[in-house]
């Protein structure tokens, strides 16, 4: 129905013509009375009337008095401007209907301002609407998922774009650190032909001006391959480091083994002190629970 | 009911009565007018024009065998009307011209809004003013009720709409009588019943290759006072479609109602009937068209030999 209908009517109009020319004796006759009716208003009065006197005064007949109020009426002329607008493109003509009727209303609430008439709905007035509650209600959820999809569109790309750039900056990463690798054991291997050279001469640190980058790498043990191996151990600790989190594999047989032999804890850190037993000069064993938590602060 | 005889009653004696009895304060949507101002008017009343009152009533019906869009369109118009009546479908074939004039006098109805939808496929509307007024009968098209979802203004139900007219209105006589019946069927009469205060929709009417196009939207400016805007808010007021949209293509109008005189006459206006015959007739020839051509083309053929291919003997001695 929609459009389609509309402009069918100029389509029509020129297939008429080519059939004029080309075929049959009944379109022939269609397509004359249809050249007859696009020309306009030069026809004899059988073909298209246009009785202006008459409409005229039916114009009088049906008009209200000429002194009427205008907020009877409540109209607006707006000027189009010229352009004609295209009927077929959608949205140029919803625009010139649109600005048609927001310079419209903008005029109207001018005149409405000066009479002082109340024109605009406060917010606590509450009324019957034409489209009820549940309509809206759908038209909602129809805007939200609208916005969410276009939303869900956009991360969608951009996760797409930050996989590209991790991927990209991930690979510079990779290359630099075999980079690294590699510089590293070249320079192990310079300094050792180096000494070798020299005869392993213990002339001292002076001699070694090769470049072993930042101390880092060295701590490292060569990058890699002596990597550490106890990770939750800083170098300076003496105690043997945390015991092993209870979430790590062979976790049925601890806690099998920890139900029948007790809980265990870190070897040999009964005799060592914390900082609150430093300065108890009584010591001694102030109560089981005492202990026990002693024990394990000493994490 | 009784309250709306009492009131009716009370505005057509005022004018009339003159300034001999104080009557009962008119009652308005905005508060109780006071006596006094009222007894004066009712004196100038008397001495001059009495006070305009707009007295439009809608009669808005349809035929039966009414698809189910155009039934919603109807209804849409209803409730954009609140001076309208809805009536039951009326009975196509019959001479539907006095059967309908009939009908709206009956209703007491100064104008009426007549559906007719023609194979279950057109819409014909009539727009009639009732006792001797002019009738226009228009193609409706492009038809967008207000259930679809991406129309999603809201308004007040009976809210008085502000009208505009683009300005080829004023361009030709049928146009501005077209323009005059508009204003007063689609504008709700001031002071109606069922009519609410504030002004937060706005019907747009305008010309665009010779068809009248309706759009209905919403306004919304942000304000906090209700006679006021504030300050550079016009700028900010944006316009939400409601809806319904519809095309209309006026094809004739008449001096009576529902008929008499033709006054006026669409020159472009083709019926959808002759549009679909022509497409059928235009595809209907297809295969007579495929003969004529192959006809023709062994015609030329004939007539225009082709000169001895010489390549045509090169493989025959090759077996």
């Amino acid at each position: 129905m929609s459009l389609g209908d509309d402009f069918v009517e100029d389509d029509e109009m020129n297939m008429s013509d080519e059939d004029g020319a080309a075929s049959d004796s009944e379109a022939e006759s269609l397509s004359d009375s249809d050249n007859e009716i696009t020309e306009k208003l030069t026809e004899p009065t059988k073909t298209a009337v246009y009785n202006r006197d008459g409409l005229l005064d039916k114009l009088q007949d049906i008009s209200w008095p000429e002194d009427v109020e205008w907020t009877h009426k409540l109209t607006v002329e707006i000027d189009q401007g010229q352009e004609a607008v295209d009927v077929n493109d959608d949205l140029a003509r919803e625009m010139a209907f649109y600005t048609q009727a927001l310079e419209g209303t903008r005029q109207v609430f001018g005149k409405l301002q000066e009479m002082g008439l109340p024109f605009l709905r406060p917010a606590d007035y509450y009324a019957e609407m034409v489209k009820s509650d549940t309509h809206m209600e759908k038209v909602k959820s129809k805007l939200l998922y609208e916005k969410k999809q276009m939303e869900e569109t956009e991360e969608r790309r951009k996760a797409r774009d930050n996989k590209k750039m991790a991927k990209e900056v991930q690979s510079q990463k990779m290359k630099e650190r075999a980079k690294q690798k590699k510089d590293e054991i070249e320079s192990v291997k310079k300094w050792r032909k180096q000494r070798q050279k020299s005869g392993f001469s213990e002339k001292g640190a002076g001699e070694l001006d090769l470049e072993f980058g930042n101390g880092k790498s060295f701590q490292r043990g060569g990058g890699g391959g002596g990597g550490k191996k106890r990770p939750g151990v800083s170098p300076g600790d003496r105690s043997g480091g945390k015991g092993k989190s209870a979430s790590r594999m062979n976790n049925k047989k601890r806690e099998f083994r920890d139900s029948k032999f007790g809980h265990g804890g870190r070897k040999g850190l009964s005799k060592q002190n914390t900082a609150e037993t430093t300065n108890d000069f009584k010591g001694g064993f102030r109560g089981s629970k005492a202990g026990g938590s002693n024990k394990r602060q000493k994490r | 009911m009784g309250r709306k005889r009492k009131h009716s009653e009370a505005e057509a004696a005022a004018p009339v009565k003159d300034d001999t009895a104080p009557e009962r304060p008119k009652r308005t949507l905005l508060g109780w007018k006071d006596k006094k101002e009222d007894v004066e008017e009712a004196k100038e009343a008397s001495v001059s024009v009495p006070e305009f009152r707009n007295k439009e009533k809608v009669l808005v019906t349809c035929s039966r065998r009414i698809s189910y869009r155009y039934r919603h369109l109807m209804l849409n118009i209803v409730s954009l009307l609140p001076h309208c009546k809805k009536d039951s479908k009326v009975e196509a074939k019959s001479s539907k011209g006095a059967t309908l004039n009939e009908l709206v006098e009956l209703k007491g109805s100064s104008s009426c809004l007549f559906f007719e939808c023609r194979k279950h496929k057109d819409l014909y509307m009539w727009m009639v003013k009732s006792p001797s007024g002019p009738s226009v009968k228009f193609l409706v098209n492009a038809v967008h009720t207000m259930e679809e979802l991406k129309l999603t203004g809201n308004h007040l139900k009976g809210s008085r709409p502000l009208l505009t007219f683009s300005s080829n209105f004023d361009k030709d006589v049928h146009w501005k009588l077209l323009k005059e019946m508009l204003t007063q069927v689609f504008g709700i009469p001031k002071e109606h019943r069922k009519s609410k205060p504030y002004h937060d929709h706005v019907f747009a009417f305008s010309i665009v290759d010779d068809h009248i196009w309706f759009r209905n939207y919403q306004i919304s400016v942000p304000h906090n006072e209700a006679d006021r805007v504030a300050r550079g808010g016009l700028d900010k007021m944006t316009l939400v479609e409601v809806g319904p949209r519809f095309c209309l293509n006026p094809i004739k109008i008449f001096g009576g109602s529902f008929g008499g005189p033709t006054l006026y006459e669409n020159p472009f206006y083709v019926s959808p009937n002759q549009i679909r015959a022509l497409e059928k007739r235009s595809k209907a020839g297809k295969f007579a068209k495929k003969i004529k051509a192959k006809t023709r083309r062994k015609m030329h053929e004939l007539s225009n030999l082709l000169e001895p291919d010489e390549f045509a003997d090169m493989w025959k001695d090759d077996e």
